[in-house]
């Protein structure tokens, strides 16, 4: 983990209020695992105020470029999709802990609208370590999925879902996970998305016995432990939570869980 | 090399820039993004007598030029403060103040008198000031009495100088510090965050969990500085300034309103080495001013 200034060597619209950015970092690119994370500072003013973290969705190691994946949806968000190509950023990572599916033979990856970024890289990275890739998008609407161009590097295969239906199965990506469990191979599942999608991947790999690992979002203000402020809770290893230990640290010690130890607050 | 070195209630600190509590966890973290042998000290998260699991999340949320939070004072109480984090601070070449916050006087007593034999100590700070403590914090920091009594019954077993940590959402802050500095405090640092809410328009609901929070960072920095100034005027004790300092030139109007010491908060969030920067901004102010003892800038408000 370190905080670079980094130039920002891209930074395009690729579906309505999608962002992809190209950063030119060659610490996290040569450092970072599928499921980290960078804080950006988008601005030198005091507002907005604090970074905004963002998953790795790639990295090339040979060029020192890193790529992320963002929605406009508030102020930090607004203010980086204005950075213009030549920008400095300061970046801080790679940050958390990321996904460490068990030698998987058949990866299920499981994304839902802005959660599927991390979900590329680590499609990417697992077939380059000879695991079968699956990967199941699910978005609102067709013009909030990513274009194909950013899916087909990270799996094999991939399926798309939407919930009115314009692009894909007509229904949850969810709908989409049992076909996919082969008795045969061994499955593995790695999730992030909305809560409510999350919750329902974490339940159909349970009834199902595969494992699931789960990147899960809080608020989040250093990313680098001290705030203690993006807490989740989450079960000891035992399965009983301790007094001190009853909420864990999104940002150092996630931001990827065993769905089976979260403890999933309702909404 | 500039010499930045200041007393503070007897203690010697490099420099008067010092981490606040409550933003550098216990020093491990921060110690991989920046070198805190560059600071005048850290002030530790609060430590209470038990562990306490904090509040349920949302804890935090971004405000204009500052956020809330409502963490709770989530930490392993005074066994595991020891047994977890003290070996590593006590290895760090900075001043270690130790923040602590507990239900009544003589349990927060009881504390300091647990603490004494740790060499390392350079002083407690008393958090009479947590509005996110339902059982203590604020409740004593919001009445003379009750700050009092706290004050004086650490004082009583600390071996260290005290540190009394003051909350702004009171009517009159020099009544507290006044009862603090009569209570043998021997020291005051302030402010603690400002008592805010935020709201989610979508489900009206509060965004943090707890309802309400504490509001830090540059959004604060003019109520802290009034307060500041305010307290200069009524006590004696040096004064560590503490509300939404980002950079050198706030800092300096810290001390300029009085302040013998600063502490950084909110700024490690987003620049994690702003306290180091803050450092090199000073020593490079006072070369640039010619100054050999930055303590000759303090309460030098021209009013």
């Amino acid at each position: 983990m370190r905080d670079i200034p980094s130039v920002l060597l891209s930074n395009e619209e690729i579906a309505t209020d999608f962002f992809h950015a190209r950063i030119a970092n060659p610490f996290v690119a040569r450092s970072a695992v599928p499921g980290q994370f960078l804080q950006l500072n988008v601005t030198d003013q005091l507002s907005p105020f604090l970074r905004i973290p963002l998953s790795i969705s790639g990295v090339d190691p040979s060029s020192g470029v890193v790529e992320v994946l963002y929605e406009v949806m508030g102020p930090k968000s607004h203010t980086l999709s204005r950075a213009r190509t030549g920008d400095v950023l300061h970046c801080l990572g790679p940050l958390g802990n990321g996904f460490d599916p068990p030698n998987a033979g058949r990866l299920i990856l499981v994304g839902g609208g802005i959660g599927v970024p991390p979900l590329l890289f680590l499609g990417h990275r697992a077939q380059t370590n000879g695991s079968q890739v699956v990967l199941l998008i699910g978005a609102r609407t067709a013009n909030k999925l990513l274009p194909d161009e950013f899916f087909k590097p990270a799996a094999q295969r991939y399926l798309v879902a939407t919930n009115d239906g314009t692009a894909g199965h007509s229904g949850m990506v969810t709908d989409l996970i049992s076909a996919q469990i082969d008795s045969s191979a061994d499955c593995v599942v790695c999730t992030c998305g909305p809560h409510g999608m999350m919750v329902q991947v974490a339940e159909i790999c349970r009834e199902a016995a595969i494992p699931c690992q789960v990147s899960l979002e809080e608020y989040m203000a250093c990313g680098f432990g001290v705030c203690v402020g993006c807490v989740v809770e989450i079960a000891a290893d035992d399965g009983l939570p301790s007094a001190y230990a009853k909420y864990s640290r999104v940002c150092v010690d996630g931001p990827v869980f065993e769905a089976d130890r979260v403890i999933w607050r309702s909404t | 090399m500039i010499d930045l070195s200041v007393d503070f209630a007897g203690i010697r600190l490099r420099n008067p820039v010092m981490l606040a509590s409550g933003t550098c966890g216990y020093g491990d973290e921060l110690s991989k993004l920046l070198d805190l042998s560059r600071l005048g000290g850290l002030v530790t998260k609060t430590i209470t007598p038990e562990p306490r699991s904090g509040n349920p999340p949302p804890r935090i949320v971004e405000t204009p030029s500052g956020m809330l939070n409502s963490i709770g004072l989530q930490n392993p109480g005074l066994d595991g403060f020891v047994n977890e984090h003290w070996g590593f601070l006590e290895s760090l070449d900075t001043a270690i103040i130790v923040n602590i916050a507990a239900p009544t006087a003589d349990a927060h007593a009881r504390m300091a008198e647990r603490l004494a034999p740790l060499e390392r100590i350079a002083a407690l700070e008393v958090n009479i000031s947590s509005p996110n403590m339902k059982d203590g914090g604020m409740l004593f920091g919001c009445n003379p009495v009750a700050a009092a009594e706290v004050i004086g019954a650490v004082r009583k077993t600390a071996a260290r100088p005290v540190i009394a940590k003051l909350t702004p959402n009171v009517t009159d802050i020099t009544e507290i510090a006044r009862a603090v500095e009569d209570a043998g405090a021997d020291a005051i640092s302030l402010i603690n965050t400002l008592v805010g809410m935020a709201v989610d328009v979508p489900s009206r609901r509060p965004v943090l969990d707890n309802l309400t929070g504490g509001l830090s960072g540059p959004a604060i920095k003019p109520v802290a500085l009034a307060m500041l100034w305010k307290v200069r005027q009524m006590v004696q004790l040096p004064l560590m300034g503490i509300g939404g300092i980002m950079d050198f030139n706030d800092a300096l109007e810290f001390m300029i309103a009085g302040a013998s010491a600063v502490q950084v908060g909110t700024a490690t969030f987003v620049k994690p080495d702003a306290a180091t920067v803050l450092v090199s901004g000073l020593e490079a102010y006072c070369a640039e001013q010619n100054f050999s003892d930055i303590s000759k800038i303090v309460g030098s408000l021209a009013t």
